[in-house]
C-alpha cells in the first residue's frame, strides 16, 4: 500500500512536471501545496542586438547598404524601453529618377509585453510606440523627363502617335543636404529565447511622418528609418534581430497576492 | 491574447497594402509634365479672325517622324526639344487647288532656353521653355521649297509653362 501511494505521487509529480503548467493556480493548485513551487525568477536587464535583415539585404540589392542596432531595458514586468539606431546607403533606380540617401536614424519608444510566460520562460510578443528621427542627405544620380509630345494620329495606320522626342535621361550629380524628418511608429513584433540570453526577434512596423523637411525642387523619397515615402505621410519596416540580454538583476515572483491570503 | 493577434494581423495587412499597392507608381496623363508650344493660325488680311488650316502635317528638320492632323484645326501643339535650346520645325500646308493635291513646307526655328522641375517619383523631371526675345529674330522663318505660306509668326508669350494659352500666332 505504501508503495503504491509512493507511486502515485511519483507519477503526479512526473506528470505535472511534464505539462510545465503551473500556471496561477486552479486545478494545479492542489498538488502544488503538497509539491514545491518551483521558484520562478525573471531577468531584468538590457537586451543589445543586432538586425540581421539590413546586412543580409546587400547580398541581394546592390543599392542598399544598412545596419541598425536595437536595444531594449525592461522596467517594468510588462514594459520595456526600447530604441533603435542605424544607418542606410539606399541607391534606388526608381522607373524616372536614379537617387541615393544616405543618412543615419535614431528610434526610441515603449514595447509592452501581452504574452504571459510559463515559468521561467522569457519570450515577448508585443506591441509598441516609437518616436523616430532621421538626419540624411539625397543625391540625384539621374532623371528622365517626362515630354508628353505625343501629338496628332500617325497618317498611315491612324493610330494615337507615341512621343515624338525620344526618351531622355539627365545625368545630374546633384547632392541635396541637410534634410531631417521626424515620425511615429507602431510596432508589433515577437522576441523569442533561443537559448541562454539569446533572442531572435521579428518586428513590423507602420510609420506616420510628423515633420519632413524636403529639399527645394526635389523630394525625400526615402528616408532611412522610415523606409519608401508615399503620397500619404504612411510608410513601412520591419526588422529581424539578434539580441543578447544583458542580465542586471533577477526579481523573484511570489505567488500572487490571494493565494497568499488564502494560505493565511 | 485574442485582441493582440487581431492588432498584429491588421498591422500585418497594412504592411503588406502599403508595400503591394503603390499607387504613386504611374504618373496620371491630367499631371502638368512638359508643355507643348501652342501655336494659333490667324488669316493675314484680318489678324483678328481665326484661320484653321487642313491636314496640317509638321515634323523636325531631320527626322523622319511626321505629325499629322487630320481635318481642320485653329490651333496645334508643337513640341520643343527639352535637350537643347532650338527645334527647327518644318510645316507642310496642305490646299487643294482644282482637285490637286499641293503641299508647300515652310521652316519655323524657335529658340529658347530650358529649366528642369522635379514633378513627382511616377513622372520624374519636366521642362518648363522660355522662349528667347521675338526680335532677336526668333522664330526664324525660311522656306522649305519655292514659296512661303507663312506671312508672320509672332510670339505672344515667351513662358512656354502651361498649354493654357497661345505662345505662337501664325499669319498666313
Amino acid at each position: 500500500m505504501l508503495k503504491f501511494i509512493f507511486k502515485l505521487v511519483l507519477l503526479v509529480s512526473f506528470s505535472v512536471a511534464a505539462q510545465q503548467t503551473p500556471k496561477k493556480g486552479k486545478d494545479i493548485a492542489k498538488p502544488a501545496d503538497s509539491l514545491a513551487v518551483p521558484v520562478k525568477t525573471e531577468n531584468y536587464g538590457l537586451r543589445v542586438g543586432i538586425d540581421l535583415y539590413r546586412p543580409s539585404r546587400a547580398f541581394y540589392d546592390d543599392g542598399f547598404k544598412g545596419f541598425e542596432v536595437v536595444a531594449d531595458y525592461r522596467v517594468r514586468k510588462k514594459t520595456y524601453a526600447a530604441a533603435e539606431a542605424g544607418t542606410v546607403d539606399y541607391t534606388y533606380d526608381d522607373y524616372r529618377l536614379n537617387y541615393t540617401t544616405t543618412g543615419s536614424y535614431l528610434k526610441a519608444g515603449l514595447d509592452f509585453n501581452m504574452y504571459d510566460n510559463w515559468l521561467d520562460m522569457e519570450n515577448m510578443v508585443y506591441l509598441g510606440l516609437r518616436y523616430g528621427a532621421a538626419s540624411f542627405s539625397q543625391n540625384l544620380n539621374s532623371y528622365k523627363i517626362y515630354q508628353n509630345s505625343a501629338i496628332g494620329t500617325n497618317p498611315e495606320t491612324n493610330a494615337a502617335s507615341t512621343n515624338y522626342f525620344d526618351e531622355v535621361t539627365v545625368k545630374t550629380d546633384k547632392k541635396y543636404g541637410g534634410l531631417s524628418a521626424q515620425w511615429v511608429e507602431v510596432v508589433a513584433g515577437l522576441k523569442a529565447k533561443l537559448f541562454n540570453n539569446i533572442y531572435l526577434g521579428f518586428s513590423v512596423r507602420i510609420n506616420a511622418l510628423v515633420a519632413n523637411k524636403k529639399p527645394a525642387g526635389f523630394d525625400n523619397l526615402y528616408i532611412p528609418g522610415f523606409n519608401r515615402t508615399y503620397d500619404g505621410n504612411f510608410g513601412a519596416g520591419f526588422n529581424y534581430t539578434l539580441s543578447y540580454l544583458i542580465p542586471v538583476k533577477k526579481k523573484q515572483v511570489l505567488p500572487k497576492e490571494k493565494e497568499v491570503k488564502k494560505k493565511k | 491574447m485574442k485582441r493582440l493577434i487581431g492588432s498584429v494581423t491588421l498591422l500585418l495587412v497594412l504592411c503588406c497594402y502599403m508595400w503591394s499597392c503603390e499607387k504613386d507608381d504611374l504618373c496620371a496623363t491630367d499631371t502638368p509634365t512638359t508643355p507643348s508650344l501652342l501655336i494659333e493660325f490667324y488669316a493675314s488680311d484680318n489678324p483678328a479672325a481665326p484661320n484653321p488650316v487642313t491636314n496640317l502635317r509638321y515634323f523636325v528638320e531631320g527626322s523622319k517622324d511626321t505629325i499629322f492632323i487630320k481635318g481642320s484645326a485653329a490651333k496645334i501643339r508643337v513640341p520643343l526639344r527639352v535637350d537643347g535650346t532650338s527645334t527647327k520645325w518644318g510645316l507642310i500646308l496642305y490646299t487643294n487647288p482644282n482637285g490637286v493635291d499641293t503641299y508647300n513646307t515652310d521652316f519655323l526655328e524657335f529658340k529658347y532656353t530650358t529649366t528642369q522641375v522635379y514633378v513627382s517619383r511616377a513622372c520624374g523631371f519636366k521642362t518648363l521653355f522660355k522662349l528667347d526675345d521675338p526680335t532677336a529674330p526668333n522664330p526664324v522663318l525660311t522656306d522649305g521649297d519655292k514659296t512661303l505660306w507663312i506671312d508672320e509668326a509672332d510670339i505672344v508669350n515667351t513662358n512656354v509653362e502651361t498649354e493654357e494659352k497661345a505662345h505662337v500666332k501664325i499669319y498666313f
